[in-house]
């Protein structure tokens, strides 16, 4: 296991590095490259150059890459361009609360989608089946913005009964207040990512309902009940969680719209406000970090997915 | 007159990984011989994993050899896809045991018979191409109305014929049949296996003809190959072979086979499965689940020797030709 | 309908019995039938053989009779067990019946049993069911199973997942579990197909030896006349949803009294006596969709007349505990007697000896 563990991880580091040296290169695509950026556009030569040797640019490429990447793996990307305040403190504020809006969010999504799946599934062709296809199109369909406005317009705005506007409150320091805050953008990003998990349990679960191995254990006399909750359920996870990992891994960069009806101080506004100034070494920053999250989240599915799959052997 | 097929030593072994990511060698085939002649069929019988479908695929060339020699009309096989290996590919062809799989879902199954007459760009003779498939639809006892049919919208019985109209448009001397028959329902086989015959008959073929069914095998070879881990261990006419076997595992094959006829008897039943190909047993390999195995058996190969007129044998305990008494 | 029970003495209610049972699948707004009121009956510790080719109703007549089809299967009829009508039984009525009463096993073992539980766990949870075993007494009896279905090693296997076992030990599982709730019956559903000859050997001797132990009675459903005359006192040929023909299984290979059975046994080749062509049943087993009026076989029968399409011939007697339903039985058995005659001492009086195509000739002008 161990070693399988160590073998999946070799093999994450040669797409790590192309990856980064992608994101490092990102740089010399703005207009007056790196230096520009620095100093403006009417700066004089002197400016240029000695701004050029601050930021090591007058050494061989390979050398300059390198000395990227080895500040980036101690977490260094430099200084925000914009506020000044070094990049990983920036994101280290934010990325919390992301985490945490992604936490909420999924428990939402599977708390709505798994029921919905089952029972889909059990009432195939039925009415039941019907309607719940209908909320799975209306779950995917209704945009998110709208839906997150809809929601402040009645519990915040209506009712008063919770914020508006979404501040990062750590769920360990004041639990009721941090879920307060949460439970409006969870709600908006749990609501639509339930509708792409219902349709894909629903229908692995079906294809499973059709296996030999579920007539088996009907004809030794096990319950209906069971036989979902035992034999289909168990088999049909395994997909599942592929898909699962996946929607989590898209929460973390990719809530920019809940982020930005909420107010919420997530990764994905961090990024956008970086890229809107072409705040460079917060970019990269941003995108390193959600790139390792990807990977750390596919990497969790691989060694679940074999732990849970006898068939599949650590290899 | 050399025989239109001739092996030679054939073996093939498979790469594969085991558990903990080690690598072994799946020996599927280990030094196989025979030999078949023009317009006659060499029927392989044995259980899956025996290598059947392995040997089928080396004779075609369809995968290289990992050892030994395979001649045809007197020119060696080789698994090098260049002109030589088209041409004679030509004259080789293959008959699967799933049709459906073997065919273009796309394409009608006349366009499909067709079309090998067109890649090997045939043109010359009196008929045209499509003339040439009619006749074959006709051979095959497909109605010409099939012609514009595709595959889905036949029988299973029917879709094995066009495969069989398929694989002789190109006139071959050799069609290597892998369970041609196993996926038919009892009335379609017999009508398949009545078509191979007449086949032969009218168009002179060879057939290698691979099959665990010996029934089948008995009722459409001229000759009899019994394969077990990857070796020949009997080989001889078919009544013969199936009446007196000689070799424990061949009595032992026969003897599992459920038949109308006699009900009580005597059957003798293997233990265990098939051992793993990639740890083949020492000596005979056939000794672990042998009920006649001794203290030779677990140490030294037995060679497929003559033990009577026609007839080829591996086992220690049957005396070689010289003995008269090896048939009885 | 009801008829006669072969060799019954009617005092006994039989074990198991089918009383004008038919299954039809909802498709679309409508439903096709594809087993049309067939009548079968199993006394206690009785073998059963059901033959037919493909797409004859063979599988769905006993999948549906245990409500094993879903939804879309439709049934009519009555299915007893031990003079019980199945069919007013609640879901929890039959899934006691369901490997309680009846086990049931399958064509292809590996696909049957769950990929991701132990051997040992699918063991247990019939164990729990049939017979309220939990922990150390179902594992010891789990243990005891693995071992009567000649499974050595089987502390090992228990722990074991399906794809580490081979397909006739898969099989043998399949059996343990059949056998966990003490059944009256086993249904097989083609057992052997999926297996080498071996291997088909050796399920065949274990189901043979666990019915002399315990009377357990079976329906052996097999395409292959040779696997049912193994195993069967009685055989049902099955043609088109319909039983054409049953008699004592002696007496239906010695003597068919049906153009369907007969042509199903001169289509099969055969390891013994003269090698001699084939005589196949020309076309195909029709679609439930398109069924051909009266006697369904008339397409492809040999001995079919113009009033062979006027309504379905029904089973009527054809010797002791022999049925058969074919309009033209009086006159074929006649014809077949004669030619049995004929034939006597020369041949197997079914196949019929017909010229082997001409390339033994020229084989014998080469040589
Ligand atoms: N789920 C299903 N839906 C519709 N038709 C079916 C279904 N299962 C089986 N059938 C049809 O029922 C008929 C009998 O099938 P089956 O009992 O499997 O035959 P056998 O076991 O004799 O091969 C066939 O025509 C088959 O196509
Ligand atoms: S050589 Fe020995 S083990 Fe092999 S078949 Fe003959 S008797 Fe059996
Ligand atoms: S009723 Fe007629 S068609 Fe049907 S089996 Fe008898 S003879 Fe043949
Ligand atoms: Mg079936």
């Amino acid at each position: 296991m161990t070693g399988f563990i160590l073998r999946r991880l070799a093999q994450l580091i040669p797409v790590l590095l192309i990856a980064s040296f992608a994101i490092w290169a990102m740089i010399f695509a703005v207009p007056g490259g790196p230096v520009g950026m620095m100093v403006g556009e009417n700066a004089t030569p002197e400016e240029i150059a000695a701004a050029t040797r601050k930021l090591g640019l007058d050494r061989p490429i390979p050398v300059q890459y390198f000395n990227w990447l080895t500040h980036a793996v101690t977490g260094d990307f430099g200084q925000s361009l914009h506020s000044r305040d070094p990049v990983t403190k920036l994101i280290g504020e934010r990325l919390p609360a992301t985490l945490q809006l992604a936490l909420v969010s999924i428990l939402v999504a599977l708390v709505i989608g798994i029921p919905v799946a089952i029972t889909g599934a059990v009432k195939e062709g039925s009415w039941v089946d019907r309607l719940l296809n209908g909320w799975n199109a209306l779950a995917l369909g209704v945009p998110t913005f709208w839906l997150g406005i809809l929601l402040i317009l009645l519990f915040s705005v209506e009712l008063r009964w919770l914020p508006s506007a979404s501040r990062y409150v750590p769920l360990w320091e004041d639990p009721n207040q941090a879920l307060r805050s949460l439970i409006l953008p969870g709600l908006t990003l749990g609501l639509y990512v339930s509708g792409i998990l219902a349709r894909f349990l629903k229908a692995s679960l079906v294809s499973e309902a059709r296996a030999d191995y579920v007539r088996t254990a009907r004809a030794k006399g096990v319950s209906e009940r069971q036989i979902v909750g035992h034999h289909i359920m168990q088999n049909a996870l395994l997909p599942f969680i592929t898909i699962v990992g996946l929607m989590v891994a898209n929460f973390i960069g990719g809530a920019v719209v809940t982020e930005a009806v909420f107010t919420y101080p997530g990764l994905g506004r961090l990024l956008i406000q970086a890229i809107s100034t072409r705040d460079y070494p917060l970019i990269q920053g941003c995108i390193v970090v959600i790139l390792v999250i990807y990977m750390a989240i596919s990497l969790i599915v691989d060694i679940l997915y074999a732990v849970i799959d006898p068939r599949i052997e650590y290899r | 007159m050399t025989p239109l097929l001739n092996v030679r030593d054939l073996a093939c072994r498979y790469r594969v990984t085991g558990k903990r990511g080690e690598t072994h060698w799946l020996h599927a085939v280990d030094g196989v011989n025979f030999t078949l002649d023009a317009g006659r069929t060499l029927g392989v019988v044995g259980e899956s994993g025996c290598g059947k479908s392995t040997t089928a695929k080396l004779v075609l060339g369809l995968q290289p050899a990992s050892r030994g020699r395979i001649t045809f009309a007197g020119e060696p096989v080789s698994a090098t896809r260049d002109s030589h290996w088209r041409a004679m590919r030509r004259r080789m062809q293959m008959v699967h045991q799933d049709p459906l799989a073997a065919l273009d879902r796309r394409l009608t199954v006349g366009e499909q018979v067709i079309e090998p007459l067109i890649i090997h760009g045939l043109k010359g003779g009196p008929q045209t191409p499509r003339e040439r498939a009619l006749a074959l639809f006709d051979a095959v006892g497909l109605r010409a109305a099939m012609f514009e049919r595709y595959p889905h919208e036949l029988s299973g019985g029917q879709r094995q014929r066009v495969v069989l109209a398929r694989a002789l448009v190109l006139d071959p001397e050799l069609v290597v049949c892998d369970e041609p028959i196993s996926a038919l329902d009892v009335s379609v086989a017999a009508q398949v296996i009545n078509l191979l015959q007449d086949l032969q008959g009218r168009f002179g073929m060879a057939y290698l003809f691979i099959s665990h069914d010996l029934k089948v095998v008995r009722q459409i070879a001229d000759e009899v190959a019994v394969m077990y881990l990857g070796r020949i261990v009997e080989q001889g006419a078919p009544d013969d072979l199936f009446h007196t076997p000689a070799h424990p595992y061949t009595e032992a094959l026969v003897s599992a086979i459920p038949t109308v006829g006699q009900r009580d008897r005597k059957r003798i039943v293997l233990a265990g499965d098939p051992p793993n190909p990639v740890d083949r047993p020492a000596g005979c390999a056939f000794h672990p689940r042998c009920p006649r195995a001794t203290a030779i058996c677990r140490s030294e190969v037995p060679p497929l020797r003559p033990v009577a007129e026609g007839r080829l044998a591996a086992c220690h305990l049957v005396p070689a030709v010289s003995a008269r008494s090896a048939a009885a | 309908m009801l008829h006669p029970v072969p060799g019954s003495t009617g005092a006994a209610p039989p074990l198991l019995s089918l009383e004008d049972f038919t299954v039809a699948f909802a498709q679309g707004a409508g439903r096709t039938r594809v087993v049309h009121g067939i009548d079968l009956t199993l006394q206690r510790g009785e073998a059963l053989g059901i033959v037919g080719e493909s797409g004859c109703g063979k599988s769905v007549t006993w999948l549906a009779a245990l409500r094993l089809l879903g939804k879309r299967a439709v049934t009519t009829g009555r299915v007893l067990l031990n003079g019980r009508d199945l069919s007013g039984f609640s879901e929890r009525e039959l899934a006691d019946v369901r490997g309680g009463r009846i086990g049931l096993i399958f064509q292809d073992p590996t696909s049957c049993l769950n990929p991701i539980l132990r051997i040992g766990t699918q063991i247990g949870e019939a164990l729990r069911l049939h017979r309220g075993l939990t922990g150390k007494a179902a594992e010891r009896e789990a243990l005891r199973l693995l071992d009567r279905v000649g499974i050595a090693d089987a502390p090992r296997r228990l722990r074991q997942h399906a794809h580490e076992l081979s397909g006739g030990m898969n099989q043998r599982v399949m059996i343990a579990i059949a056998l966990a709730g003490e059944p009256d019956v086993l249904v097989a559903d083609e057992p052997t197909t999926a297996l080498d000859a071996t291997i088909q050997a050796q399920i065949l001797d274990l189901i043979r030896d666990i019915r002399r132990d315990t009377g357990m009675g079976l329906v052996l459903i097999s395409h292959d006349l040779g696997v049912i005359a193994d195993l069967c006192d009685r055989v049902a040929v099955m043609y088109a949803g319909r039983v054409v023909e049953t008699a004592a299984t002696q007496d239906l290979l010695g003597s068919p009294r049906h153009p369907y059975t007969r042509g199903l046994l001169a289509a099969l080749p055969s390891l013994e006596g003269p090698r001699v062509r084939l005589t196949p049943v020309g076309g195909t087993v029709p679609s439930p969709d398109a069924m051909p009026p009266g006697c369904a076989f008339a397409p492809r029968c040999a001995y079919a007349e113009a009033h062979c399409g006027n309504g379905i011939p029904v089973l009527q007697p054809a010797g002791t505990g022999h049925l058969s339903a074919c309009r033209r039985l009086d006159a074929l058995m006649g014809e077949w007697q004669r030619q049995a005659a004929r034939e006597a001492g020369r041949h197997d009086p079914v196949v019929q000896d017909l010229d082997w195509p001409n390339r033994d000739r020229q084989r014998e002008l080469s040589a």
